[in-house]
């Protein structure tokens, strides 16, 4: 098992900067996700620690020595890759007995091995198929398989659930993650998918542009997102923001006031505040009026019209109990609010808002 | 009644003016390609067949109808059985050297290089398949004909101190149309297989690597096996060209010396084309070709997936 | 080498990292090197007579073959473009790497004008002008009274050049006219004997055309279209047909059927469709197809030999083999290669300007 560690590494494709410099620390036996949307650098990142790309700059540290450009082959990390890249010529045990070829395991071995590790990923009796015969489940646990057969100090995900239908994609989930715990290996996960980061992740590591916005456990991503780019991210349906200007203890978003507590903050802002936070209520709070509403099984998402904006309120149980057209008022927890400052985009820790005027 | 009576003709009417159409875009879409090959390759194989039975020869004139071309090609012509053997020395040799092994080793190093370089090597390589057959086959002449000034004899005297100049048309013509052939066969080889290992999926490379795969480990592995297909088809199909295609040979060393480097393909040409005029002879000579031709041509038709190139048209209109 | 961070005390783990990496290194660079060289090495042969025929085009005279300007142009240019190389991964940025450049290929260009410049010369190129360009050396010949060198009458080059543009140019519209009509109905209707019309042009595409090199002759001798040039362009629009047909397949079966469903929705018959609608999507095959029809056209040899006599008749083939062959004791390579120059050209340029186009073209589901 190992520790990683990101140094200020670098990576440019020619011109392009991809990665501009990125420090991380992963504990042994921890499962980190790295989160965010597609084109920000997850697979450069991950593909750096397979060893397939060298970094440009930094250094990059397996149990506190430097790596760098040592060859794939010689690191000992299992991969799974978005496409999976079965080896289309070859049967399943082939396929997973392939990393075994290259350590000189005796023949004996190779098949207990491969035999284990298909058990394990319970595609036993599909050993002698090619990878055209299987289903997309199949193939995800025969290329599993595979990257576990060689016992490896680091597992690499990219995108492992991303090609599944969402049925299925539940079940690899909790499979994935039982799997991770029984065997303690340190596992990094690459997804666009908040949930799957925040359901299996001991920590997430949410990327743009290249750059890490945050680093914490789901909770932290979800109670305090260090940035406005992760408030926005994680959290389905997604959050509420809204331009607003902070001056004398008060905050005015859209013309209304609100009264800031907790932090003082002045000038440009953004306020933030989930969709599940807000509540329909009888008095109080601000008046309102539903523009529209979608039905989304045990929840209704209802988007008013409000002072504020037009904004999305999460209510929960099945069946709509407002109708659009419907005057209603709204209020929210002072505690749930978040406010970032516009510009730098970060949190204003500490900082509230409520409805009651200043 | 009148009413479906009506119907009925209108129906019939619009079917047979749908069947009318149908003949009429197949006659119009299809017409003028099959009646071109039909012009060009059907018609020539008939007359090649009917020729090979007369006496035609240099006057254009037929006497009479007979079997004694076949009767000369299997019993009485000494030079057949050498230009035979001949012939698949040089196929065979050609083949494996230069358009399967040699091109395949050029795709391979041109696609492990970085992208400019590699572009860089396949146009040098290009070139010869780029230049019309007569020019190459000068440049080949004046590379290794026997005068001192031929860049091979240079190359020889100047650098290597050799004292006389060699002739290798002279000492090797075998080998002079196995390159000159080779060159071309290489590149054609090279072009095919680039496409292929590009096409092929780079995150298999990516797997394999993590998978403690080597560079030669990778070829073996994950390349070859992708290459199978469009190494069928190079064999194939070179094996009909290097067969039948003799204009280099014939620009560059005439089939000489001596016969030395007179192949099948070329040996049909001289006969009829050459002092001779044995046209009738070597129409018979020349169906002998077009009896492997054929069925070799069947082979690459039977390996390519013939329902993949064929998709359910999704119009039905005419 | 080390990390900025790590300790001055190397664990053992590192040293084991280190080595790994050294290795690493070892292998890359070895394997880098072998590729170059085996590359270098081969391509050495191919370019070099390529090379030759460029500078004998410019600076022979008639004093025979020579290579006094091939070696000082090898010795000139190799380094400069090995600098110009080394320079690309040595540069730090691309106004660095431009200077560099620049200042190569100034030295380069100065060292080329005062060492080979002197030799440069276009006599070579007269017989673009003077038809009787061989004049000169016919008397030398007459002089040694050689009775054995054949007195070939020459026609203009531009006579050969309009006949091999024509041959090329007609070849390449009539083909591409009847494939693209071939292969889209082939690639869009259901009709009973398709399976068997694909495989008709698939089989014959790989069908040797020099077997049938005598009876074509004996054909076009028959109906009159022997030594005339639309002879051999028939025959050239024969023997590419097929390829074209499946070629021009394989493109339109990569057009959506969208596009056709559309126009029919819109009030078009299946002809209006595929003029106005289907044929603008293939573009690119047609180029290919055409590119590639003119370039076997512009090269054809073996029929233009066979099917063509008279010299008014002669295409750029047989006029570049005839000076050839008039040469051939070694009077005059200058000329021979100034032809060959000429005739190489367009080849060329097409090939290059069409590249993207005609590596569009698959083959039985192979790109070629
Ligand atoms: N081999 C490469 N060469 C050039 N650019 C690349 C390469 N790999 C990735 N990139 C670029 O790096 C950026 C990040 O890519 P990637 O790491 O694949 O994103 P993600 O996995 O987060 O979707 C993209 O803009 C992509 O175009
Ligand atoms: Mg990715």
């Amino acid at each position: 098992m190992a520790t990683i560690e990101f140094r200020r590494i670098q990576k440019q494709f020619g011109d392009v900067t991809v990665i501009p410099d990125m420090s991380l620390k992963i504990d042994d036996g921890e499962f980190v996700s790295l989160l965010g949307p597609s084109g920000c650098g997850k697979s450069t990142t991950l593909f750096m620690l397979a060893g397939i790309y060298l970094p440009s700059g930094g250094d990059l540290l397996f149990d506190g020595a430097r790596v760098n450009e040592v060859e794939a082959r010689d690191r000992n990390v299992g991969i799974v890759f978005q496409s999976y890249a079965l080896y289309p010529h070859m049967t399943v045990f082939k396929n997973i007995a392939f990393p075994l070829k290259f350590k000189k395991v005796p023949d004996a071995e190779v098949s207990r091995r491969v035999h284990d590790a298909a058990e394990l990923v319970r595609v036993a009796e599909l050993l002698e198929r090619r990878p055209e015969q299987l289903s997309g489940g199949q193939q995800q646990r025969v290329a599993l398989a595979r990257a576990l057969v060689k016992d490896p100090t680091l597992l690499l995900l990219d995108e492992p659930l991303s090609n599944l239908d969402a049925s299925l994609r539940l079940v690899m989930r909790t499979e994935i993650k039982a799997l991770q715990e029984r065997l303690k290996v340190t596992t990094v996960l690459v997804t666009h998918d908040q949930v799957e980061a925040t359901t299996m992740a001991d920590r997430i590591v949410c990327m743009s542009d290249g750059k890490i916005e945050q680093i914490g456990t789901p909770d932290d991503l979800y109670r305090r997102p260090a940035s406005r780019f992760v408030a926005a991210f994680v959290g389905s349906p997604p959050i509420n923001l809204l331009d607003g200007y902070a001056a004398d203890g008060r905050l005015i978003v859209n013309d209304h006031p609100l009264a800031l507590e907790g932090e003082p903050a002045t000038g440009e802002v953004i306020l933030g505040i989930r969709p599940e936070h807000l509540q329909f209520m009888a008095t109080g709070g601000l008046e309102c009026r539903i523009d529209q509403i979608e039905p989304m099984g045990r929840e209704t998402l209802y988007v008013a019209d409000s002072p504020l904006g037009n904004i999305r309120v999460l209510e929960s149980g099945a069946g709509a109990r407002h109708a659009p057209g419907e005057n209603l008022r709204i209020g929210f927890h002072p505690e749930h609010v978040l406010l970032f400052e516009r510009g730098r985009e970060t949190l204003i820790t500490g900082a509230r808002a409520s409805v009651r005027q200043g | 009644m009148g009413a479906t009576a009506e119907d009925a003709a209108i129906r019939a009417s619009a079917r047979s003016s749908m069947k009318g159409r149908e003949r009429a875009n197949m006659a119009m879409f299809l017409g003028p390609a099959f009646l071109v090959v039909g012009f060009f390759f059907v018609v020539p194989v008939f007359v090649d067949i009917a020729i090979s039975f007369t006496d035609l020869g240099r006057e254009l004139r037929i006497t009479e109808i007979t079997t004694k071309n076949y009767e000369r090609a299997f019993v009485s012509d000494r030079q057949l059985p050498a230009v035979i053997w001949r012939t698949l020395w040089y196929v065979g040799a050609t083949l494996l050297i230069f358009n399967t092994t040699f091109g395949l080793l050029l795709a391979l190093a041109t696609t492990s290089i970085s992208r400019t370089s590699g572009t860089f090597f396949r146009a040098v390589w290009l070139l010869p398949r780029m230049s019309p057959s007569v020019v190459y086959a000068i440049l080949w002449v004046w590379s290794v004909h026997g005068g001192d000034t031929s860049l091979v004899n240079q190359v020889l005297m100047h650098l290597a101190g050799t004292e006389e100049p060699i002739d290798l048309r002279q000492t090797s013509p075998m080998w002079v149309i196995i390159f000159a052939n080779g060159f071309i066969g290489a590149s054609f080889a090279m072009i095919i297989l680039t496409s292929a290992i590009r096409s092929i999926p780079g995150h298999l490379y990516h797997a394999a690597r993590c998978d403690g795969a080597g560079s030669l480990a990778r070829v073996w592995h994950i390349t070859l096996p992708q290459l199978r297909w469009p190494l069928t088809y190079i064999f194939i199909w070179q094996t009909l060209s290097l067969l039948t295609s003799f204009e280099y040979i014939l620009l560059i060393t005439g089939g000489g010396p001596f016969r030395a480097t007179t192949v099948y393909a070329i040996f049909i040409f001289q006969r009829a084309f050459g002092s001779s005029g044995q046209y009738a002879y070597g129409a018979a000579l020349a169906f002998f070709l077009i009896v492997p031709g054929v069925i070799l041509a069947l082979l690459l038709w039977r390996i390519s997936n013939m329902r993949r190139l064929l998709q359910r048209p999704r119009i039905e209109v005419q | 080498m080390s990390g900025t961070g790590i300790d001055a005390g190397r664990t053992e783990a590192q040293r084991h990292w280190d080595e790994l990496a050294f290795r690493a290194r070892r292998s890359r660079r070895a394997k880098d090197a072998s590729l170059f060289t085996f590359l270098i090495a081969v391509s050495i042969p191919v370019i070099v007579p390529y090379f030759w025929l460029l500078t004998l085009a410019f600076s022979a005279g008639m004093e025979g073959v020579d290579t006094k300007v091939l070696w000082p142009s090898i010795l000139i240019l190799v380094p400069a473009v090995v600098a110009t190389w080394v320079w690309a991964t040595l540069a730090r940025s691309r106004r660095h790497a431009m200077t560099g450049w620049g200042i190569i290929w100034l030295v380069t260009i100065v060292l080329y004008a005062v060492i080979v410049g002197p030799h440069l010369h276009l006599y070579n190129f007269r017989f673009l002008y003077i038809p009787e360009f061989n004049t000169a050396y016919r008397e030398i010949v007459a002089a040694e009274d050689n009775p054995e060198f054949s007195l070939t009458s020459f026609p203009s080059v531009w006579s050969a050049f309009w006949n091999s543009l024509f041959i090329a140019g007609t070849a390449t519209l009539i083909v591409v006219t009847i494939s693209s009509l071939a292969g889209y109905y082939i690639s869009r209707f259901q009709y009973r004997f398709r399976a068997s019309s694909l495989a008709t042009m698939l089989i014959l595409h790989a069908f040797p055309t020099t077997v049938l090199l005598i009876p074509i002759f004996i054909v076009m001798w028959q109906i009159g279209l022997l030594d005339t040039l639309t002879g051999v362009m028939l025959v050239i629009v024969g023997i590419e047909m097929p390829f074209a047909v499946f070629i021009m397949k394989g493109f339109f079966d990569a057009v959506p059927w969208e596009i056709e469903m559309s126009a029919l929705t819109d009030g078009a018959t299946r002809r209006q469709a595929f003029v106005r609608v289907v044929l603008p999507q293939v573009s690119n095959g047609m180029i290919a197809v055409a590119v590639f029809v003119f370039i076997r056209g512009w090269e054809e040899f073996i029929f233009v030999l066979t099917l063509l006599s008279s010299n008014v008749r002669w295409t750029m083939s047989l006029y570049t083999f005839f000076v050839t062959e008039e040469t051939n004791l070694g009077v005059d390579y200058g000329i021979v290669s100034a032809v060959g120059l000429f005739y190489i050209i367009p080849s060329f340029l097409l090939y290059t300007i069409a590249q993207k186009y005609l590596l569009q073209m698959t083959v039985g589901g192979l790109k070629g």
